[in-house]
C-alpha cells in the first residue's frame, strides 16, 4: 500500500483548501471522499455485543410460568461445563464401569443357607391367593401371590431358608388348599395335609 | 385332653415369655397356657421349641379348637423327643436343634422309627434330614421301604450327599413315570449312580423377582 501525500490528509482534515492541491491530488481527495460516502451509506452488521444488548433489553416474555418453562425447555441453549481433565477421566471410568461390568440384577442378596422357592397355583376366579407357612408365622398377607395377566395362574417367588417347609395356599382369605403340585405332603395334626417344600441353597 | 389342659395351666400361668407373647392375640386364650407349658417343658428338655410355637400358630390360623391345638402341639413335642432319641441312639455328638427338627419333620411324613433309625445309623456322617426325606419320597411313590433305604444308603456311599440324595429319589420316580416297574426303576437308578440329574437352578430373573417374607410386618 502506497503512502498518501500528507497534503491530502491536511485537506481531508480541513486544514487546507482543496484548491491548494495540484489537480492529480485533488482527484485523489475526491475519490477518497466518494468512497467514504459509500461506506457511510452501507448499514453496519450487528455485532455479537449488539445482539446481546438487544436481548437484554428485550421485555420479559409474557404468559404463565408453565408456558415460560415450556419455552425455556424447548429453546436451544448453549451449555458449557468447565471440568478438570482428571474429573473427566474419573467420570468416564464410572460410566464405563456402569455399562461394562456385569451385574446380577437388583434382587435380594442370598445367604449361604437361603434358597429360592417359587409358588404357583391355578385358581381361576380367585380374588386373592396367599402362601402361608412357618415362614409367615402362618399369617395371610405376608406373601401374596400375583396373577398379573388374569389367566388364573397365581405365583410368587420367595427367599426362604434352606430345608423343609410346610405350607398351604389361602384363597380369598378363607379357603385353605394344599398345593396340588407339591408332590410331598405331611399330616398337619388338624385333620388335613400340608404341602411340603424342600428349599435348596442357590448356586449348589 | 382336658386333663392335659388342667395339668398344663398352673405351670403356664406362672410363666411369661417369648412364646406366650407370640401366641397372645392369635392362639385362643384357652390354649395359650397349655401350649406355653409344653413349650417350656420342651425347652427344659433341650428340644427345639420353634416347631411347637409354629404348630400352635398353624392351628389357630386354621381355626382349630383350643383342645385340638394343644393336642397337636403335644404330639409334635413327642415327635421331637422321638427324633432326638433316635439320633442319640445312632451315636455321635449330641444332636443339634436343627437335626432334631429335620428328623422329626421327615418322620411326620410317615417313616416308621426303626426305618429312620436304620438310615441315620447307616449314614453317621450325613445330615439326616435329606436322606430321610429321600426315603420318604420313594415310600410315598410306592417303593418298598427297605429297597428305598438300600438305594439311598448306596447313593451316599458312592459320594452323593445332602440334598443330592433327593435327586436320587426324583430319578427313581421319573423312571416310574416313564413306565418302569418299581423294581426296574430302582435298578436303573442304581446302575447310573452317581450320575443322577440335578434340578435346574433358579434363573437370574427368578432370583431378582424373589421377595423376602417379613412375618412380623
Amino acid at each position: 500500500m502506497s503512502e498518501l501525500d500528507p497534503r491530502i490528509h491536511q485537506v481531508l482534515d480541513g486544514e487546507l483548501p482543496l484548491e491548494s492541491l495540484p489537480p492529480e491530488l485533488q482527484a485523489t481527495v475526491l475519490r477518497l471522499e466518494r468512497a467514504a460516502g459509500l461506506l457511510r451509506a452501507a448499514e453496519a452488521p450487528a455485532g455479537v455485543a449488539t445482539r446481546v444488548l438487544a436481548a437484554l433489553r428485550r421485555p420479559p416474555p409474557g404468559g404463565s410460568r408453565r408456558r415460560r418453562l415450556l419455552r425455556w425447555l424447548t429453546e436451544r441453549h448453549a451449555v458449557t461445563i468447565a471440568m478438570r481433565p482428571v474429573w473427566s477421566l474419573a467420570l468416564a471410568a464410572v460410566l464405563a464401569a456402569v455399562v461394562l461390568v456385569p451385574t446380577h440384577g437388583t434382587g435380594p442378596l442370598l445367604g449361604a443357607q437361603e434358597g429360592i422357592a417359587q409358588f404357583v397355583g391355578h385358581f381361576p376366579g380367585a380374588r386373592s391367593v396367599d402362601v402361608v407357612g412357618p415362614f409367615t408365622d402362618w399369617r395371610s398377607g405376608v406373601i401374596p401371590l400375583r396373577d398379573e395377566d388374569h389367566d388364573g395362574v397365581w405365583s410368587a417367588v420367595v427367599v426362604l431358608p434352606t430345608g423343609a417347609h410346610e405350607y398351604m395356599f389361602v384363597v380369598d382369605g378363607e379357603r385353605w388348599i394344599a398345593d396340588p403340585l407339591a408332590g410331598r405332603y405331611v399330616s398337619d395334626g388338624f385333620g388335613r395335609q400340608n404341602a411340603l417344600l424342600i428349599v435348596r441353597p442357590v448356586g449348589r | 385332653m382336658l386333663a392335659l389342659l388342667a395339668v398344663a395351666t398352673p405351670l403356664g400361668a406362672q410363666i411369661d415369655g417369648g412364646a406366650r407373647a407370640r401366641l397372645a392375640g392369635r392362639v385362643p386364650e384357652a390354649a395359650i397356657a397349655a401350649v406355653d407349658s409344653l413349650v417350656r417343658a420342651a425347652q427344659a428338655d433341650d428340644l427345639p421349641t420353634e416347631p411347637l410355637v409354629q404348630k400352635a400358630l398353624e392351628g389357630a390360623a386354621k381355626h382349630a379348637p383350643p383342645g385340638r391345638i394343644v393336642q397337636a402341639v403335644a404330639a409334635h413335642a413327642d415327635q421331637l423327643r422321638q427324633a432326638r432319641t433316635l439320633l442319640e441312639r445312632a451315636g455321635g455328638p449330641p444332636p443339634t436343634a436343627a437335626e432334631i427338627s429335620s428328623v422329626a419333620a421327615a418322620m411326620v411324613r410317615g417313616l416308621p422309627p426303626p426305618l429312620a433309625e436304620r438310615i441315620v445309623t447307616a449314614l453317621p456322617d450325613e445330615p439326616p434330614g435329606p436322606a430321610l426325606h429321600a426315603v420318604a419320597d420313594l415310600a410315598g411313590h410306592g417303593f418298598a421301604e427297605d429297597a428305598a433305604v438300600d438305594l439311598i444308603v448306596a447313593s451316599a456311599r458312592v459320594g452323593l450327599r445332602g440334598l443330592r440324595l433327593l435327586d436320587v429319589a426324583t430319578a427313581a420316580v421319573h423312571e416310574l413315570q416313564r413306565g418302569a416297574t418299581h423294581g426296574d426303576a430302582l435298578a436303573s437308578v442304581r446302575r447310573a449312580l452317581p450320575d443322577v440329574p440335578s434340578p435346574p437352578k433358579p434363573s437370574p430373573a427368578q432370583v431378582n423377582r424373589a421377595r423376602r417374607p417379613h412375618p412380623g410386618v
